[in-house]
């Protein structure tokens, strides 16, 4: 059992590189990336339609600066090396200045260098000990300036990327990824955790009334009820929920949006708690009401099939009570196959809710991650990838796990 | 107490008696599928109102069906209804009357039907017949007599009124909903289709030979599974203006593989069958193992799946114009028609027509879907109470 876990956590290792060479590849080669845009920024052309044609013609700026571009961006480089850059197996270039020969230069956390050419080759020196090498380890590359003076630019290296947990720096926020997606992820993780909890504990429930009353008239209307709830997409049902009851058109119940009032700082702390779930209400319809059709469906037909079978008819026979049948014998063989879909159903909590998060002006990864691949923002785009990818995979052997702990038939192999 | 109830399916036609003629596993699947009546009625239902929808140019549409002026006739509605049906849009162009031809003075453009109309009735100069709902759903404000945000039922300042409303650039709602209805179904359609064969083939093959195909192609869709679909569509989008056919391929990019894993898994199930061994025995070829044997066998399941991939569909186009990265903007669509919808809280109509729609349209998808897994996977509950 033990060593089967261990193997699929290993098969994550190919499939993990796999799926981030495919998503790495086609967003750097996609048009209209970072450069372009930036490119058509400083032309004053303003955010137009995207052509790849338009933006190689550099008569407006000048070779240098593009070229400064690209390094700045990394796309200098073969992108196979980029991709590795990203992985963190290549040397990332961290500090670059260039300076010019014989002149001090601040570089930061009270550091101060100088380059000196001795024998056609360049040396750094420390800035305030002139005598004494730098030491910190400064790569040299011998550059001309615009007008052809003599410039040396000297830069550090470091490796640092996704597999030391470096997702980089967002093109848009200029701030590390990480902190901009850790301030996210409790807003996510409340309606992810909260969404899981009541689908899973209203599904479980309203599939076991439907199971004993199979036919009946209340197992007709609560799956009419659930079939309405499938068919619309969770945002579409809220953008539905926020005319009726947001204060659109009909009633004034709950708020518009967002996750608090505008006075939040000023309540109490009960008052907040009652603000928070006031806010919470309607974005956890949207998220849950959609996912109640399936695991309803699935506890309702499972609990039926196990209630035709010969051990439950034994245990009847048995003069056993039918409380004690139900919720002891066939309810331990009907959950099986509700926890498999547990991984699963926790990806699509915690990976895809930008709609819903769009929709009620929720600022959550998703809305981050959306808007960051309107705007071409890569570091957060790659990082989203390898979060969900992380997610879903690991999901898939969430749900194997949970599997074989409620099922003690199941022997992975 | 301890009854049996017994589902009435679980008598099979033939064991009550050889006075009742034995029925092929078609027809007994038709017969159960038929027991499920709101399935039943939903599919007669949705498949009139899919046949209506190619005929709206003749139903909604501000151009005439027929017109008549200074001995020459025109029918432009018909001319229009030509240049929506699939084929023949390559032929025929939309319909271009000028409104000068038909006596209106100084419009070099397309004649406002609906203006020559009062002044035919008026003078007697022509006949004119408009089609049922003569509202086009791409005119806006900038035809005359259109005012924006017009409530249900609601007359604007000429005393005409719209029953569903206009939305924030004048555009008729109902005659919106009715074009996205087309649009949306025909997507489910075509896009369910491309995915079927795409997956049936694919998961077929990986199925019945196995082997390392079958590894490498595992590996394969799991990693082809993480593209990031909706940046995909959204650079596509950017670059080329997105119509149907393009945005149907790109999404059934990804969408083959659910339905490709569940044919290999199910020839994989069936190519152990005694039935499979018995054809190999007989000298059965290849070929007709596969397609005579096998296939038949393993498609019941993906046809369970099938209106449930149209809801999806559906949802996931309504999800992209929402965005605004599905068909190009005048497209009337759905998404588009709630995104303005919830712009304008306020103006209800906009959200809960194109809601009410789209829930309907998918209800009764979800119906017929109720109703085949009914007539393909009868499942008969008998319990001891």
């Amino acid at each position: 059992m033990l060593e089967y876990f261990i193997r699929r956590l290993l098969l994550t290792i190919p499939t993990f590189f796999g799926c981030t060479i495919v998503v790495f590849f086609i967003v750097t080669l996609a048009p209209g990336g970072p450069l372009e845009q930036q490119i058509r920024a400083l032309r004053g052309i303003g955010a137009g339609e995207a052509s790849g044609a338009s933006s190689t013609g550099g008569s407006v700026i000048p070779e240098s600066a593009l070229l400064e571009l690209k390094r700045y961006y990394g796309f200098d480089k073969p992108i196979y090396i980029q991709y590795l850059t990203w992985l963190g197996v290549y040397p990332r270039e961290t500090e670059s200045f260039i300076v010019e020969p014989e002149t001090k230069r601040s570089v930061g956390n009270n550091k101060t260098i100088i380059v000196k050419k001795e024998d056609g080759s360049y040396i750094v020196y420390d800035g305030e000990n002139q005598s004494q090498k730098s030491s910190d380890d400064w790569m040299i590359e011998p550059q001309k300036s615009e007008t052809g003076e003599e410039r040396v630019r000297v830069y550090q290296t470091g490796f640092s990327g996704i597999l030391t947990f470096d997702f980089g720096k967002s093109y848009d926020y200029r701030e590390p990824v990480i902190n901009l997606i850790s301030a996210r992820i409790p807003v996510s993780f409340q309606f992810g955790f909260l969404g899981f909890v009541i689908s899973y504990t209203v599904c479980i429930y309203l599939g076991i009334q439907k199971a004993l009353r199979h036919n009946s008239a209340f197992d007709f209307a609560t799956s009419t009820l659930v079939i309405v709830g499938y068919s619309i997409p969770g945002w579409a049902l809220g953008a539905m929920l926020l005319v009726l009851l947001g204060g659109g058109s009909f009633f004034d119940v709950f708020p518009l949006g967002g996750m608090y009032s505008q006075d939040y700082s000023s309540l109490s702390l009960g008052e907040k708690i009652v603000d928070r779930m006031y806010h919470f209400v309607l974005p956890t319809l949207a998220y849950t009401i959609p996912s109640f059709a399936g695991l309803t469906m699935l506890m309702k037909n499972s609990l039926l099939d196990n209630l035709s079978q010969d051990y439950v008819r034994t245990a009847f026979a048995k003069g056993l009570r039918e409380q004690r049948v139900i919720w002891v014998h066939a309810m331990r063989n009907s959950i099986i196959p509700i926890t498999a879909n547990i991984g699963y159903i926790i990806g699509i909590f915690l990976t895809s809710n930008y709609l819903i998060e769009t929709v009620f002006n929720i600022d959550g990864i998703g809305k981050l991650s959306f808007s960051a691949i309107g705007s071409r923002d890569y570091p957060i785009v790659f990082s989203f990838t390898v979060i969900s990818v992380i997610i879903t995979l690991i999901g898939s052997i969430i749900s194997d796990l949970a599997l074989a702990l409620v099922d003690p038939r199941i022997r992975f192999k | 107490m301890a009854d049996i109830t017994i589902d009435k399916e679980e008598i099979d036609p033939q064991t009550k008696g050889s006075v009742i003629q034995s029925l092929s596993i078609n027809q007994r699947r038709w017969r159960r599928f038929k027991s499920l009546k709101r399935g039943y009625y939903s599919l007669i239902i949705l498949i009139v109102l899919y046949f209506i929808s190619f005929f709206l140019p003749v139903l909604i549409n501000n151009k005439p069906l027929y017109v008549s002026y200074k001995d020459k006739t025109y029918f432009p509605a018909f001319r229009d209804l030509g240049s929506s049906l699939p084929l023949l849009s390559y032929m025929i162009d939309k319909s271009f009357v000028a409104g000068e031809e038909l006596g209106e003075v100084g419009n070099k453009g397309n004649a406002n039907y609906r203006k020559i109309q009062e002044s035919f009735d008026k003078d007697n100069s022509g006949t004119i017949v408009m089609p049922f709902y003569p509202y086009d759903p791409l005119e806006d404000i900038s035809t005359d007599g259109n005012v924006a945000f017009l409530a249900p039922f609601e007359e604007n300042t000429s005393g005409s009124m719209r029953i569903l409303g206009t939305d924030d650039r004048g555009r008729d709602v109902l005659s919106r909903m009715s074009y996205g209805f087309q649009v949306s179904l025909s997507f489910a359609l075509l896009l369910a289709f491309i995915e079927y064969v795409i997956g049936i083939i694919i998961g077929g093959t990986m199925g019945y030979w196995g082997g390392w195909f079958d590894v490498v192609m595992q590996r394969f869709k799991e990693i082809w599974s993480t593209l990031p679909m909706l940046f995909i569509i959204i650079i596509v989008v950017s670059i080329t203006t997105p119509n149907f056919v393009l945005l149907v391929a790109l999404v059934a990019l990804t969408g083959w593989i659910g339905i490709s894993s569940q044919m290999r898994a199910q020839f994989y199930r069936e190519k152990a069958r005694d039935y499979v061994a018995a054809a190999v025995s007989m000298g059965a070829s290849t070929k007709s193992i596969l397609f005579k044997h096998i296939l038949p066998n393993s498609l019941v399941p993906v046809i369970t799946y099938l209106p449930f991939t149209i809801v999806g569909s559906i949802g996931y186009l309504v999800s992209l114009d929402f965005l605004g990265f599905g068909l190009q903007p005048p497209t009337p669509s759905w998404g588009q028609m709630i995104g303005v919808g919830l712009q304008n809280l306020s103006k209800w109509w906009l959200v809960v027509v194109p809601m009410s729609a789209m829930a309907i349209t998918l209800i009764m998808v979800v119906f017929i879907g109720e109703a085949i897994r009914e007539a393909f996977d009868p499942r008969t509950f008998s319990r001891l109470r």
